[in-house]
């Protein structure tokens, strides 16, 4: 009894202590980024005019938006196949048990986690200054951080197999390689064909906004009818990248549940697989006829990218104080966006959650408005809040917390539909009201789910908010732009150490943190 | 207390329950028997409402359970507690948490439904429920997470939770089923402890007739949805298990 009261009261000061840390965090955030709600008031008739402005969209040159289109997803295609490539053997290295010996694993690993820090539109932007403007610059830009992300993925998978077979194809004598032909990949092989699709969307998805740096692409052409202030024209250009967006991830995840649920790549569905394998060919070759990605183009960017790399030594950490307070509005983007996200998503969550709403009509409709949310690219939304509130971190954070409400309405509405029916039924047995029955018998349950998404969101917000400066909306990432356009190399070094240190120090603390809410 | 007249149901075309009667009276222990599937499920599910019979009526305390009317279906649930065979507590929660959530129908006015629903309870709440604890025997775990405890224990929490309703009727759908022998008969004997201590009505579905007739007085055997025995445990003889049991066997033998 005195052990109960006293765990209680510590569980109590702990609890109250965690509140304060967050509120403190929080405020901070909010004052980092500017957060102002009198700025919010000041740019709404604006933002309403601009919604004027935008309908009827446009569709000016049909033809020509197509084919940027088709282009997008050309870009791509080709940097998850080359992805592929890449990170099959890098994520066989950089597995515990496959890898030779443990200097290669460690290297492997170092390399894994650089590559896949550097934001996709960073390297973009890299590849821009050595390749010139196009798409080659596109998808090597895709490609640097593709290839971290699949290898990790891959190594983590490889990592979980069940060692079994692999000693009984041991056991019977068998050489290294072809036990991992014959013991590993056969257990792998569903999910990483997961993982390609998931990365598929996500680079399609990325490649919408590549434009933004001159990277090929529709995402140039929505630049510059927005920066010439043809919004009708900008907004058919958006009408088109939510359609495919939407069409896309719609088709990803319906492959990927044909995956886990064996209803593909199982030995029965062969035919299946040969249909999928051929349009699977056919859609790369019209890719690589789209979008002819010549060798000697590569070969001769090379020598610029010397240039460049050598260009940013030594670093030039005379400025280092104002980019470190850059850096801190960065980040208190990234955590004012994830919080101010977490307060939209949540009432999405739970209408779009079909086992609380009983209404199907207002299920579908936030259901539609969380995949909107999810389908539009933030940096899009944030070309949008700069013209509607005006340049500054504000801008980014409304278009972080759209975006990403969409990400956690999903997320939320997934983990209330999935949760154990039976604390549920007995709470209602209780005669327990409605509202009483979501908090004692479903929030318990979705909690630890819910801080873990959380989590996953601010890290990749944080990894976000340093690309806001691109179109002008806050952070660190219009002083990186602005240094590599007037070819101050050393100074783009310095931006990137930190950048990349901060990346990697909050991917480090946000998986740290999920491990230990996830239980 | 309990009355049940000429209930049917069909799910899927398959009539589970048929004009099936049953009248318990205050403080009674009644057993259910009968095969899966004989549904001594949906009757324990209709008298609290998750189940809506097609016809007939089920009174509680002389007063008709209004199935259409929601607020009237929580008012009667506050007066039954319910046992499950998989305890369906919340297995992250501390056991007393998952038994504070048995007070939560009291709470169902103004300021104390906001504040539950924030997430608080009254200190005489939780004396309440450590009241309770006490009762079945595990007020030590109180603050330990239902997901550490044995089977044994977490039925304890579950029936814990019941009490803290302040039942008048105590249902219990097979609460032994998934519990080893020895620690089932020490919660058979926990639900005579509160038949006999608190004067609550208990009504429990069970699968092991042995366990029956060392407990309790009054059986009542359900078969294709109907009650076919219903008396004294001494006066249900071999013969009567054997027909009570038997063609539903030769069903499942059919089906297989």
């Amino acid at each position: 009894m005195c052990s109960g009261i006293t765990a209680f009261n510590i569980k109590g000061i702990r609890t109250a202590l965690l509140w304060a840390v967050f509120c403190i965090i929080i405020a901070f955030s909010f004052r980092e980024a500017h957060l102002d709600i009198r700025t919010l008031a000041d740019g709404l008739p604006y933002a309403a005019a601009l919604l004027r402005d935008m309908f009827p969209p446009n569709f000016y040159a049909l033809e020509k938006i197509l084919l940027l289109a088709a282009e997008t997803i050309a870009m791509g295609l080709w940097a998850t196949i080359i992805g592929i490539a890449f990170s099959i053997p890098l994520g066989l290295i950089s597995a515990k048990n496959t890898s030779p010996n443990v200097f290669v694993y460690t290297g492997g690993k170092l390399l894994v986690n650089g590559m896949r820090a550097i934001p996709d539109l960073v390297c973009a932007l890299i590849f821009v200054t050595s390749f010139g403007m196009g798409p080659v610059a596109g998808i090597l830009g895709l490609l640097i951080p593709a290839i971290g992300t699949l290898a990790k993925f891959y190594a983590e998978a490889i990592e979980s197999i069940d060692t079994g077979p692999v000693e009984a194809v041991r056991a019977a004598g068998s050489h290294g390689l072809s036990i991992i032909r014959h013991a590993v990949l056969p257990q792998v092989f569903p999910l990483f064909m997961g993982y390609n699709l998931y990365m598929l969307d996500h680079n399609i998805r990325a490649a919408m906004t590549l434009g933004l740096v001159g990277a090929g692409g529709l995402g140039f052409e929505l630049f510059r009818q927005m920066r010439s202030f043809h919004y009708h024209k900008a907004s058919a250009i958006l009408v088109i990248v939510f359609l495919i967006i939407t069409v896309i991830d719609r088709l990803s995840s319906y492959l990927r549940n044909g995956i886990t649920d064996g209803t593909f790549l199982n030995s029965r569905g062969r035919l299946k697989d040969w249909s999928l394998l051929s349009v699977f060919c056919l859609i790369t070759g019209l890719s690589i006829f789209l979008v002819p990605v010549s060798l000697r183009e590569i070969v001769a960017g090379i020598p610029r990218i010397r240039d460049f790399l050598s260009g940013m030594f030594p670093p030039d950490f005379s400025p280092i104080f104002t980019d470190m307070k850059l850096m801190l509005e960065t980040v208190g983007m990234g955590i004012s966006g994830t919080f101010i996200a977490m307060l939209i998503a949540v009432p999405l969550g739970m209408l779009s959650a079909k086992s609380i709403t009983r209404s199907p009509f207002i299920y579908n409709i936030t259901k539609e408005i969380t995949n909107f949310f999810r389908a539009m690219p933030e940096l899009m939304f944030a070309l949008i809040f700069v013209a509607a509130v005006g340049l500054g971190p504000f801008a980014g954070v409304l278009a972080l917390a759209l975006h990403t409400a969409g990400f956690l309405g999903k997320f939320y509405a997934e983990a209330i539909e999935n949760v154990d029916p039976k604390p549920v039924e007995a709470t209602e047995a209780t005669g327990a009201s409605f509202l009483q029955i979501i908090r004692h018998a479903i929030f318990p349950q979705v909690s630890p789910l819910f801080h873990s998404y959380n989590l996953y969101i601010l890290d990749r917000n944080i990894r976000a908010s340093t690309l806001m400066g691109i179109v002008g909306a806050g952070g660190i990432g219009f002083e990186l732009v602005m240094s590599m356009k007037l070819f101050d190399y050393r100074h783009t070094a310095t931006l990137m150490i930190i950048i990349l240190t901060t990346v990697m120090l909050v991917d480090w603390a946000s998986s740290y943190l999920r491990n230990k809410v996830v239980a | 207390m309990l009355c049940v007249e000429g209930i049917n149901k069909r799910f899927n075309g398959r009539q589970v329950l048929s004009n099936l009667n049953l009248r318990v009276g205050s403080g009674e222990t009644v057993a259910l028997i009968g095969s899966s599937g004989s549904g001594k499920t949906t009757l324990i599910r209709t008298i609290n409402g998750f189940v809506v019979p097609d016809s007939g009526r089920v009174a509680i305390q002389g007063k008709d359970i209004d199935y259409r009317n929601r607020e009237a279906l929580r008012q009667t649930r506050k007066r039954i507690g319910m046992v499950y065979q998989l305890f369906n507590l919340v297995e992250r929660a501390s056991a007393l948490d998952n038994v504070m959530s048995g007070a939560l129908g009291r709470m169902d006015r103004g300021i104390h439904l906001l504040v539950s629903t924030v997430g608080f309870f009254q200190k005489e709440d939780r004396d309440k429920a450590m009241d309770v604890l006490r009762f079945v025997g595990i007020e030590d775990k109180a603050n330990e997470r239902v997901d550490r405890l044995s089977g044994g224990q977490k039925q304890r929490v579950a029936i814990a939770r019941a009490l803290m309703q302040e039942p008048e009727l105590l249902l219990a759908d097979e609460p032994v089923a998934n519990l080893d022998p020895k620690t089932g008969r020490k919660i058979l004997e926990l639900f005579l402890k509160i038949n006999v201590g608190k004067g609550i009505t208990v009504i429990t579905v069970l699968h092991h007739i042995e366990a029956v007739r060392d407990h309790f007085r009054r059986v009542a055997a359900i078969k294709d949805g109907t009650v076919c025995f219903d008396g004294k445990v001494d006066e249900l003889t071999g013969d009567h298990i054997d027909y009570i049991y038997k063609s539903d066997r030769n069903l499942e033998c059919a089906a297989a």
